[in-house]
């Protein structure tokens, strides 16, 4: 049984792993069919030492950290207050959910039409609040705060989900008993809910790391990187480095570590759950 | 001025016999075609159209108005050639990857390319077919009046790269910088500014940028009905550096020492860059200046957003392509707004020049080049190019000298116009002079060099960098990607 | 009075929190029926003079959006369905199995996910040339199964994992094979997690844009590939782009608010176990 399934993934991965692992010690060149022309570990030391790709890498863990950080945390608070609701949760949970069926490059460019100082609702209303008058994609710090907003609004749906999922599964009677003894909403929050849902929480965090380190079509339809560089993430680099720059090798040796890294950090998640007893 | 540019193609003895040939075929696209297969079967140039009749060419188009045009009337060609086309229209980028990807495949599928002279053309050039080959071709028809009525210089910077002979494309289209100005506000307040400024603020070639600094700045302090005076497209992408280099040429800067030379024609080995000499930083200086007086907009906006700010009725006046013209035509600012040549530095007066020509895919069969090439030849051809202008998609602006004496195109420089983006003729027919005309460098690292500029550029505005630091490491930058 | 306090509060954040989610949707569905003056109006209008002129354009000219909607159907759909169905027979397959490395094989499928989009273009595009899946609405099933075949394996792996095999083992006594098991027993009672995984693999690939723009053609291309042609360089068609946004997000909203229920109770199943 397990066999089909697996047969079809390595053939549709495992070609191009060892394919990109190959490019990322060549040249390659397009003209004519590709042609590789063997340079060693020349793309690795340019990865080392290259300050853009450095810059980058910042760019992407600032991006990282704080999407998949707030996403987190409201998707917890918001999966809260819905498992609190009852009247109307179900309403709301649909309502809530929506964004999360958005297609990113949708998302990129409706973030831009809100936020945009000619004719955006939301520039607008910013602007007419007085917090913030200035153009939102145009400065380096609101540009990059708008780009992990409209991430957080597209993605926060899904923990709420996996989250609201762990909620409803905690066993009543445990819930019952610490309500019994006294304990306030947040006393039982911390030594109650919290224990019995990490595992699921975990999950969430997995689920989302995944895809946060490889999306790039929010930005790359809104602010492409600018100003200033300021929203330049990882994986835009890797795309301008292939595509723009045709420099193949190059890129595969960036996407590589990208790789690498989304594995390391997968793998601390797997570790943690696996403490917790709660992975198989 | 197009009279006295007429004579710089070369004429070729086959070109010039085969003129009369070519004005049949030329006639039988629109004429011809109409009357059915038949009638043009007959003639010897019809058979030469229909020979690769059934077949279905793939045509990878940015997707701009030209394209839009076409694809909107595809009919014509259908009838007179019997080939069906396919065309997808991708923004720049994606169309670069596009034919990188198809270019890698050793068995392509692209048979036109829309090709960009810098980010297609010059790193693709050894992947594109020399055209001159199917123009010399005694069994296909050459191109309708000769190559010598394509704007010479729009000749040589879309279709050529790092050789004088060799030609990887037919001009497609012109897209050129011009300044737009809100001709009701300059009415009604060009006295006021008069007295104020101490000038005339007119829009005309003698403006100066600093005086269009001061025009911008008087807007922003004294008119109420627009927001600011003016507006940049400063986005951290390709319009920074066209909005940029405007001013770098007219400052007397360049990107390289031969900067004429590799604009026209390109080069492989463009040598150091210049970007660290006392004009360029000059350049970016008043770069950054204009950008303090500039709708705070300016860093986000890339030429879509400008237009689109400057049509929302924000801004008094702004450098634009001129082909947005037939937009800025059909907005609520239709019949209000002037073009002229952008404002002169202390070297010259220089616009940038936006077009592309169309390309055939040399990785192909011969048979499959050679019908891509009775596709260049139509879709470049008067007819095509006058059709266009009459597009209800808005169609671009022609390549050729030739459309530009139809009377009706004459009629149409003045309003009421029915091709409104010829209203901008007199500007941009001197911008297209080869004293006027300004070309970025074309080489083949171009894409990188690009991205660096604009990178620089951006740091400058957001106040990471000065601009001498800014052009110092962009030079860096430029010599690092060619390898200097 | 306590309680009425809190109920206020949770309430009000609630509100908040559902302010934030929906008006962004409502102002695309609302700015789909402006005219383009109505549209980049400096001052936001919230009454208009609706029109339909913006889905009319689609759905009319040379580019109309029945193409592209076709192929995103069957793109998505097939590749969901691939997915799902060799998902839950190896996710099976995977927790009723115990071998050495179990550990590593699970986490290598899921790390397939992990590869980053851009790098694997260029492979991948040379695998599609060989086998002649370019401008293919195949070639982009193929390339969506790189996502969701690994999220699906590991996902129902999860579920089934969390399944007491007891049930199964009974069947098997009373004679049923081990696939006779798996289809009557373990499958039903998972259906709430399959139609999470599919609704999720579904919205993945129906909302996919950069393989769509590398590998397909004028004849296979998709809704966001329409979507990112509006944007011209003569100006960006806002109106028929809320439409399309409008058109791009409706099924999946239908779709996924139709599965909810099972999408909570799915998640419920599945995602303590995790891995």
């Amino acid at each position: 049984m397990l066999l089909p399934a697996l047969l079809l993934l390595a053939a549709i991965s495992l070609f191009p792993f060892f394919y990109i692992i190959y490019m990322s010690f060549n040249e390659v060149a397009l003209i004519g069919g590709v042609d590789f022309e063997w340079v060693g570990l020349e793309n690795w030391t340019l990865l080392v030492t290259d300050p853009d790709v450095r810059s980058s890498w910042i760019v992407s863990g600032i991006y990282f950290v704080t999407t998949v950080g707030l996403e987190m945390v409201l998707g917890i608070a918001v999966a809260l207050l819905l498992h609190e609701t009852i009247w109307g949760k179900n309403l709301a949970l649909s309502v809530m959910l929506m964004p999360m069926f958005v297609a990113p490059v949708i998302v990129g460019l409706l973030g831009r039409f809100l936020v945009d100082s000619t004719y955006g609702l939301y520039a607008w209303f910013l602007d007419r609040t007085g917090l913030i008058t200035w153009e939102i994609l145009g400065s380096k710090g609101s540009a990059l705060a708008a780009v992990i907003l409209m991430d957080v609004w597209e993605w926060t749906p899904l923990i709420v989900l996996i989250v609201l999922a762990g909620l409803s599964s905690m066993p009543q009677p445990v819930l019952e008993a610490a309500k019994v003894d006294g304990a306030n909403y947040l006393q039982r929050l911390r030594h109650v809910v919290g224990p019995l849902i990490s595992g699921v929480v975990i999950v969430a965090l997995l689920v989302r790391s995944m895809d946060a380190i490889r999306y790039y079509d929010i930005i790359a339809i809104t602010t492409n990187g600018g100003p200033a560089d300021a929203t330049k993430v990882i994986p835009i680099r890797l795309y301008e480095t292939a595509f723009r720059f045709q420099e193949l090798g190059y890129a595969a040796a960036i996407g590589l570590s990208m790789l690498a890294f989304s594995i390391l950090v997968a793998n601390l998640f797997v570790r943690i759950l696996k403490q917790q007893g709660l992975a198989r | 001025m197009i009279e006295k540019m007429r004579f710089s193609g070369r004429l070729t003895r086959r070109d010039f016999l085969r003129m009369s040939g070519a004005g049949l075929a030329g006639a039988s696209l629109l004429g011809l075609a109409g009357c059915g297969e038949e009638a043009s079967q007959g003639s010897s140039s019809g058979g030469m159209w229909k020979q690769y009749k059934g077949m279905t060419l793939n045509f990878i188009s940015e997707n701009t108005a030209p394209t839009s045009a076409i694809a909107a009337n595809l009919k014509p060609f259908k009838d007179l050639t019997g080939i069906d086309v396919k065309i997808s229209q991708l923004e720049l980028g994606s169309l670069v990857q596009k034919v990188s990807l198809d270019v890698s495949s050793g068995d392509p599928t692209i048979h036109v390319i829309y090709a960009d002279p810098y980010q297609v053309m010059a790193p693709f050039a050894a992947a594109l077919a020399d055209l001159n080959d199917f123009n010399e071709d005694d069994s296909l028809p050459s191109v309708p009046k000769g190559l010598g009525d394509f704007i010479p210089t729009q000749l040589a910077a879309a279709g050529r790269f790092a050789d004088e002979e060799a030609l990887y494309a037919l001009p497609y289209d012109a897209p050129t910088m011009i300044w737009m100005y809100r001709k009701d506000l300059f009415d009604k307040y060009g006295d006021q500014m008069s007295q104020d400024l101490g000038f005339d603020p007119t829009p005309s070639e003698s403006i100066t940028w600093a005086q269009y600094y001061e025009i911008g700045k008087w807007f922003n302090d004294n008119a109420d009905e627009v927001e600011y005076g003016t507006g940049q497209q400063a986005k951290q992408y390709d319009s920074l550096m066209c909005d940029f280099s405007n001013v770098l040429w007219a400052y007397g800067g360049d990107y390289f020492e031969t900067g004429v030379q590799v604009g026209k024609i390109g080069t492989e080995d463009p040598g150091p860059a210049m970007l660290d000499q006392p004009k360029a930083i000059e350049a970016a200086e008043f770069y950054m200046k204009l950008n303090e007086i500039s709708h705070p907009g300016s860093t986000s906006w890339d030429w879509t957003a400008l237009d689109e700010a400057f049509r929302a009725g924000e801004l008094a006046m702004v450098p634009n392509w001129h082909e947005f013209a037939a937009g800025v035509e059909a907005s609520k600012l239709g019949g209000k707004v002037g073009y002229e040549r952008l404002p002169t530095g202390p070297a010259r007066s220089a616009s940038m020049w936006g077009g592309t020509g169309l390309g055939v895919n040399g990785e192909l069969s011969e048979d499959e080049q050679r019908a891509a090439w009775l596709f260049l030849v139509w879709a470049t051809s008067p007819e095509t190019q006058l059709s266009g202008l009459k597009s209800e998609v808005g169609g671009g602006t022609p390549t050729r000298q030739s459309v530009y004496e139809e009377p009706e195109v004459q009629k149409a420089q003045q309003r009421p116009s029915d091709m409104p983006n010829i209203l901008t003729y007199e500007a941009v027919s001197k911008a297209w002079e080869p004293e006027n005309i300004g070309l970025r460098p074309k080489i083949e690292e171009w894409n990188k060099c690009d991205t660096v500029i604009f990178t620089e550029l951006s740091k400058m505005l957001a106040g990471d960098k000065s601009p001498e630091q800014a052009m110092k490491d962009a030079k860096e930058g430029f010599d690092r990607a060619n390898g200097v | 009075m306590k309680g009425l306090g809190k109920k206020i509060v949770l309430y009000a954040l609630l509100l908040l929190a559902l302010l934030w989610t929906v008006v962004p949707l409502g102002w695309m569905v609302l700015s789909s029926f402006k005219r383009p003056d109505d549209l980049v109006s400096q001052t936001p209008t919230l009454f208009f003079a609706p029109t339909f002129q913006n889905y009319v354009g689609l759905f009319t000219g040379g580019n109309a959006l029945g193409g592209y909607i076709t192929n995103s159907i069957l793109a998505a759909g097939i590749s969901t369905l691939i997915a799902v169905t060799l998902g839950c027979l190896a996710g099976y397959g995977l927790s009723r199995s115990h071998f050495r490395g179990k550990d590593h094989v699970s986490f290598w499928i899921i790390s397939t996910r992990m590869a980053p989009i851009a790098a694997v273009i260029l492979p991948l595009y040379a695998v599609f040339r060989t086998l002649d899946l370019l401008n293919t609405t195949t070639g982009l099933i193929v390339a969506y199964l790189t996502f969701n075949l690994p999220f699906a394996i590991w996902i129902m792996n999860a579920f089934f994992a969390d399944l007491p095999p007891a049930l199964e083992e009974a069947a098997m006594v009373d004679g049923a094979t081990k696939f006779g098991a798996f289809w009557r027993i373990a499958l039903p009672l998972t259906a709430p997690g399959i139609v999470t995984t599919a609704i999720l693999c579904l919205v993945f690939s129906w909302n996919d844009y950069a393989f769509a723009q590398s590998f397909s053609g004028p004849g296979s291309q998709t809704l966001p590939i329409a979507a990112s042609q509006l944007i011209t360089q003569t100006g960006i068609n806002w109106g028929q782009l809320m439409a399309i946004g409008t058109i791009v997000v409706l099924p999946m909203v239908v779709v996924g608010l139709a599965v909810r229920r099972y999408l909570v109770k799915g998640l419920t199943l599945g995602a303590v176990t995790g891995e």
